[in-house]
């Protein structure tokens, strides 16, 4: 029992050491700062090693980490956005000036959408995990990741003025 | 099409990540491997102890000649204990709380033991109204900017302690409370018991008249050891950095009976380093 978690234990600090820069563009992606976004990926860390008895089957590690990186970076986020920067709320304001003409590059586009479809984007397009493994990251089920990453998609197309659909 | 896709993929990967994640993932790993290690032994120290009390319980029940010898050994007649008075969890939609209450015994001075029980007590409920009220708070402003009430996460608050030093003559322990609500935020609480006097000791006690001096150099000194160390590992400096300790400065006695300070997480190292000890040898 002992053994079979210091095994764990050891592929998971394999698998961090080795998922650094991802876990950190990712909890960057969501508070957009990039203190803020070295301590989450700090909090999530300290968090998965004290849970690692928790993890039951390792080759959901991915899942599972992910899991704990996105939930300490969607408490950070919703901390901090009570807070608004300046430029940021004036940008935001700008929008609405903007000639209709033009659209959003795919990017910006994504950062239109609201949280819970940035997060089916971004696991699926930028970390390429499955639709399954992104279930288990966001705690969801199957059925709700493909409603999500459908109206993603068409919402982004409608943003973009592209077709974005990926298959 | 996937041109975009290729182009949105480039500007996020466009995101570099700074010289320091690699220092910080170290620390974390570091610091995960700490609390594991010491919850792992604290039960093992749980373990025994309670062991040696069922021996103990059980000897005194067996033989009245034990049991009257120990009421003549003076140290285990009147001794000195902690013990866990309420131990509670709470898991609902706002928080996971998890409390282990500690409450003091001393035969010999029932004002202190009354006096710290109290102190205790009172702390502890106003720091967990605390923390439902700014849970609550939160909750709020989520589900009013348009959150699902389903996707909130729930707001985690531990309360525990740790005994640190427990002789003949002193006792010390630590008792934490840790949010964690976007990161984690540690409040620590120390008590020092001298055991012969009845009363709470200070650094003042234990080092003498010079003790801001004594604890300021050791701390400065252990600074520069850790820096030293790790080159990484860079405290604040100057004005917002370590300049002395406070009159009321927190800390504990060790296994040694030596002073240990204790410093909150940002109160003198970036937030990365977490908090922050150092032992005085006097």
């Amino acid at each position: 029992m002992e053994q079979r978690e210091s095994v764990i234990r050891q592929q998971l600090t394999q698998f961090i050491l080795a998922g650094q820069a991802d876990f950190y563009r990712l909890a960057y992606s969501y508070v957009k700062n990039p203190d803020a976004a070295l301590d989450v990926v700090q909090e999530s860390i300290v968090r998965a090693l004290s849970k690692a008895g928790s993890l039951r089957q390792p080759d959901r590690m991915k899942a599972w980490f992910y899991r704990i990186l996105l939930n300490e970076s969607m408490n950070h986020h919703r901390h901090s956005s009570r807070l608004v920067c300046l430029d940021a709320a004036l940008e935001q304001q700008a929008v609405p000036a903007r000639d209709h003409a033009a659209y959003l590059d795919l990017y910006d586009a994504i950062e239109r959408l609201n949280l819970n479809e940035q997060t089916v984007v971004r696991l699926r397009f930028f970390q390429d995990m499955t639709l399954e493994e992104i279930a288990q990251a966001t705690g969801t089920n199957l059925n709700t990741v493909k409603s999500r990453l459908y109206k993603s998609l068409h919402r982004l197309r409608e943003l973009t003025g592209e077709e974005v659909s990926y298959e | 099409m996937s041109d975009s896709w290729q182009r949105a993929r480039g500007r996020y990967e466009e995101i570099v990540p700074p010289p320091q994640l690699s220092f910080t993932v170290d620390a974390a790993l570091r610091a995960g491997e700490r609390t594991r290690t010491r919850r792992q032994r604290m039960h093992r120290a749980w373990a025994t102890a309670a062991a040696c009390c069922a021996c103990f319980l059980l000897l005194i029940n067996v033989s009245p000649t034990f049991a009257q010898a120990v009421s003549a050994v003076p140290v285990l007649g009147q001794i000195a204990r902690i013990f866990t008075v309420a131990e509670y969890s709470i898991e609902d939609s706002e928080h996971l709380i998890d409390v282990r209450l500690p409450a003091l015994e001393l035969p010999n001075s029932t004002d202190l033991q009354q006096r710290i029980n109290t102190e205790i007590r009172t702390r502890i409920d106003q720091v967990l109204q605390q923390a439902e009220d700014r849970a609550r708070e939160t909750r709020d402003a989520f589900v009013a900017t348009g959150g699902d009430p389903a996707d909130f996460t729930p707001i985690i608050i531990s309360v525990n302690y740790e005994i640190k030093c427990q002789n003949s003559q002193y006792l010390s322990f630590v008792l934490t409370k840790t949010e964690t609500l976007a990161s984690a935020y540690t409040e620590t609480y120390t008590y020092n018991i001298d055991l012969t006097a009845g009363r709470e000791i200070t650094l003042r006690d234990i080092l003498g008249p010079d003790y801001k001096e004594i604890a300021n150099a050791a701390v400065l000194a252990g600074i520069a050891a850790n820096e030293a160390a790790n080159p990484e590992e860079e405290y604040f400096h100057g004005e917002s950095g370590f300049q002395s300790i406070a009159d009321d400065q927190a800390f504990y006695l060790n296994q040694a009976g030596n002073p240990v300070v204790l410093f909150d997480k940002y109160e003198i190292a970036p937030g990365y380093m977490g908090a922050q000890e150092f032992e005085i040898v006097p």
